[in-house]
């Protein structure tokens, strides 16, 4: 369970995230909606210890995160995949997923059959470079990286920003199906309400940094009365 | 044979560059640290030389204990300087430069101005047909060749190499995935240092030893860089030779002063045509 | 004016140092006036211009060859006017810093590290032409370069004296000082702002960043050949040190030390460091350039804005005035 505890961050002196308090509870999705320029990639930023906290907590499993580096909290059970997939493009397949496990550990290599099961166009391009791969592809990828570290929660930066809608629902899927396989707990950042809607159990709000409301999928609201809210559709 | 022998000092030249280039490549394409010290480092491992000579130790300890102690030095440097101007890239061209002052200052406290100089552990010659050649420069060809070797494979075919290419491409990404960026800093540090270190030991024989040789060196070493391209660790092959190879050549066809002005102007005409070196490539 | 008044602090202060001091100091004061434009010259450039040029030398050797080659009557008897072979040598230097700029600045250019590299190499290669062009001394340098001669048409005023040399040099520089200050607080000091900060700005503002890049280049060039010409003139000699590697980084040490980012730290780091080194190197001896090494370490990593500059900013917003 990741609980974020009253944080406060952002660049320099501009607070971008303020006062924010939110749960992604084990073994669920929790999706994080809000419009562009709410503070959802630099909550995410954060939280992986890629932006200075100014204030507050972080707890994954009761264990406080934030004086740790990036990679110490990689260690500590964080799976991350940023906002533009960054993918190393200069590297093959197999070189993305060796990197993933040379920082976590070798042994992680085991996972690569199951890895390879859930995502079979991986291992039909095992020496592909990555830089030559569609967006979809490039997702896939950053995703399966993520997973190779062995993560206990999954974080996902807008994974479906320009990537077309039938990946989309592909990644949705596959992604619902290896949390409910292994009982991963997730983070998802997004604005795309079909793939929130296929995979999230939990949907909390952000706006202008602040946490405005946390409700299960199916609460809702009559209509999309909250998303209506929040994101303006 | 009038055209063999400068052409193979010539190379002999080129090979000791790379080694000092591919060191400060692999310290700035990693790190954005520019090591000003380098040259330093370079003398360093000559002057391991001179104290295990007169210390009366074999020439192989020594060409040992040089890199060891450059490279100790170098873990030193990273501890109590670079580390803590490494989002400064531009002070870190002055911080170390200040540190090549001391250094040198103090080689020349503690060994004097002049220069010293080493005796070569072989004195055979090594003759193919009417053309004979000193074999210690052909043995530090020989391992000039297997440590350049060694370094492109340590970046390009090893675990570590690769984990020092992600740093390089994405160090915010290769972090969240749980790879230790200062950690690698500090080995890559280190390991050009020690290579500074060893290339220094490995010619002090083959050329006057002094507390101002560094600088001999790190200049054509930047030029190479320059010229070479920065992005790949091949340009520093191609950036060596050019300015390596013009630099040796025209010096003994012409003159010292001739060549160096001829190199420079080589290379502000790469910059000026070329911005990104011959091989181009990303800074 | 307001922003002249320290200035002007520092000018007195200077004019009536011969009163306390004998002439030994005086002359000494004299080296260190021409130091300190020679660091103004880098601070512009460095800190203001943003162009790290670590081969500030060359253009201080520049101005230095060409003043000696005029005065001398190498180039003709006809032609040894100070006036004259002062003009020559600012625009001998300013001229081969717009030569230079424009292979370096143009198109993508280059800057930050390799720019420093290129110029210290310049600063290498020129030293080593000058020590063997035969013609220009080689070696040996120039001897017995004459002083400056005030007169104008047919009166003759040599300045032999170290006093009359001392208050020449302090009035040149201090109005150099205080055209440079003025120069930096109008639009074009707004430009090197905009310059450091965000040149591809600059450029969409309709603004030639390789032109400005190169006029900055050329004005510190100038300044530094001026401190150049006039050095040879009080020295009498000038040798192929002078224009280069030794002496580069001197000046760099000098400012960096100072503050490169406040013409009046550069200007304190030069004669501070000066002073320092007359004095100290007697204790230390040998030591002195160790110890200056590691000082210009520890100030680049601990204080990066200088060791004068930083106490000079704290006074400033204490008294509320701009130094």
């Amino acid at each position: 369970m990741l609980e974020l505890d009253s944080i406060t961050s952002g660049y320099g002196d501009a607070r971008v995230i303020q006062d924010f308090s939110c749960t992604a509870e084990a073994g669920r999705i929790t999706a994080l909606m809000g419009r562009n320029g709410m503070g959802k990639t630099t909550l995410l930023k954060t939280v992986m210890g890629l932006l200075p906290i100014t204030s507050g907590q972080i707890l994954l499993d009761s264990a406080p995160l934030e004086r740790l580096n990036p990679h110490e909290r990689s260690r500590q059970g964080l799976g991350y995949v940023p906002q533009g997939r960054e993918v190393f493009e200069n590297f093959t397949v197999a070189e993305n997923l060796r990197l993933a496990a040379l920082g976590s550990s070798l042994d992680h290599l085991d996972m690569l059959p199951q890895i390879y099961d859930w995502f079979p166009i991986l291992k039909e391009r095992l020496d592909q470079k990555a830089g030559t791969f569609s967006g979809g592809q490039q997702q896939i990828l950053a995703i399966a990286r993520a997973l190779i570290t062995r993560p206990k929660i999954l974080l996902l930066d807008e994974p479906t920003e320009g990537i077309q809608p039938s990946i989309v629902r592909d990644i949705s899927l596959q992604l619902s199906r290896i949390a409910k396989e292994t009982g991963l707990t997730i983070l998802l950042v997004e604005q795309n309400v079909d793939m929130v809607k296929t995979m999230a159990d939990d949907i909390a709000f952000i706006e202008n940094g602040k946490m405005m409301e946390k409700c299960l999928l199916e609460d809702l609201g009559p209509d999309d009365a909250l998303l209506h809210r929040y994101l303006s559709i | 044979m009038d055209l063999l022998l400068p052409l193979i000092d010539a190379l002999s030249y080129i090979l000791i560059l790379v080694l000092i280039a591919l060191g400060l490549m692999i310290v700035f394409g990693m790190m954005g640290v520019i090591n000003m010290a380098h040259g330093e480092l370079f003398m360093i491992g000559a002057y391991v030389m001179v104290v295990c000579q007169s210390a009366g130790l074999p020439f192989l300890v020594g060409l040992l204990l040089a890199p060891l102690i450059v490279g100790l030095l170098g873990l030193l440097i990273e501890m109590l300087l670079i580390r803590h101007i490494y989002l400064r890239p531009l002070d870190t061209i002055l911080a170390t430069w200040g540190l090549s002052i001391a250094l040198k200052q103090g080689i020349v406290l503690i060994f004097g101005p002049e220069s010293q100089s080493i005796a070569s552990p072989i004195n055979e010659m090594i003759t193919i047909g009417d053309f004979s050649y000193p074999l210690y420069r052909t043995l530090v060809m020989l391992a000039a060749i297997l440590l350049i070797g060694g370094t492109f494979w340590l970046f390009l075919k090893t675990d570590f190499g690769l984990q020092a290419r992600a740093v390089i491409a994405r160090p915010d990404t290769a972090a969240t995935l749980g790879i230790n960026t200062r950690q690698l800093y500090r080995s890559s540090f280190v390991i050009g240092t020690a290579l500074a270190g060893l290339a220094g030991a490995l010619v002090a024989p083959t050329i006057s030893v002094d507390p101002q040789m560094g600088l001999g060196y790190l200049i054509p070493g930047f030029l190479s860089i320059l010229v070479g391209g920065a992005g790949p660790l091949a340009g520093v092959l191609v950036g060596g030779s050019a300015v390596g190879g013009a630099n040796s050549l025209l010096t003994v066809w012409i003159s010292p002063v001739a060549a160096q002005i001829a190199v420079f102007i080589m290379a502000i005409l790469v910059i000026r045509l070329r911005p990104e070196g011959i091989l181009g490539g990303r800074k | 004016m307001r922003p002249l008044v320290p200035l002007l602090i520092l000018a007195v202060l200077f004019a009536i140092a011969p009163l306390f001091v004998g002439s030994y100091w005086v002359s000494q004061l004299s080296y260190y006036l021409i130091y300190g434009l020679l660091a103004l010259s880098l601070s512009l450039v460095w800190g203001y211009g943003g162009i790290l040029c670590f081969g500030q030398a060359i253009f201080f050797g520049i101005g230095g060859y060409v003043m000696a080659a005029m005065t001398k009557g190498m180039i003709s008897p006809f032609l040894i006017n100070s006036y004259l072979s002062l003009f020559c040598s600012v625009f001998a230097a300013s001229l081969f810093a717009v030569i230079l700029g424009y292979f370096l600045f143009a198109g993508k250019g280059i800057n930050g590290p390799y720019l420093a590299i290129v110029t210290l190499a310049i600063a290498i290669v020129l030293e080593r032409l000058m020590s063997n062009w035969y013609a220009m001394g080689g070696y040996n340098g120039l001897l017995d370069i004459p002083p400056l001669n005030l007169g104008l048409f047919w009166f003759d005023y040599e300045l032999w004296d170290s006093l009359p040399i001392f208050y020449t040099l302090l009035i040149t520089v201090f109005v150099i000082f205080a055209g440079i200050t003025l120069l930096l607080k109008s639009s074009y000091g707004t430009l090197l702002t905009a310059l450091k900060t965000h040149p591809e700005r600059l450029a969409f503002f309709g603004f030639s960043v390789l032109q400005i890049r190169l006029s900055v280049f050329a004005l510190s060039a100038a300044i530094a050949g001026l401190s150049g010409a006039l050095f040879v003139t009080v020295d009498g000699f000038a040798s192929p040190t002078l224009i280069g590697f030794t002496l580069s980084t001197e000046i760099l040490i000098w400012v960096a030390i100072g503050g490169k980012e406040m013409l009046m730290a550069a200007f304190l780091g030069a004669i501070l460091t000066r002073f320092a080194e007359n004095w100290l190197s007697e204790i230390f001896g040998d030591y002195w350039i160790l110890l200056l090494g590691i000082l210009f370490m520890i100030s680049v990593v601990l204080l990066p804005k200088g060791l004068i500059a930083t106490p000079l900013a704290a006074l400033e917003r204490k008294l509320g005035v701009r130094l």
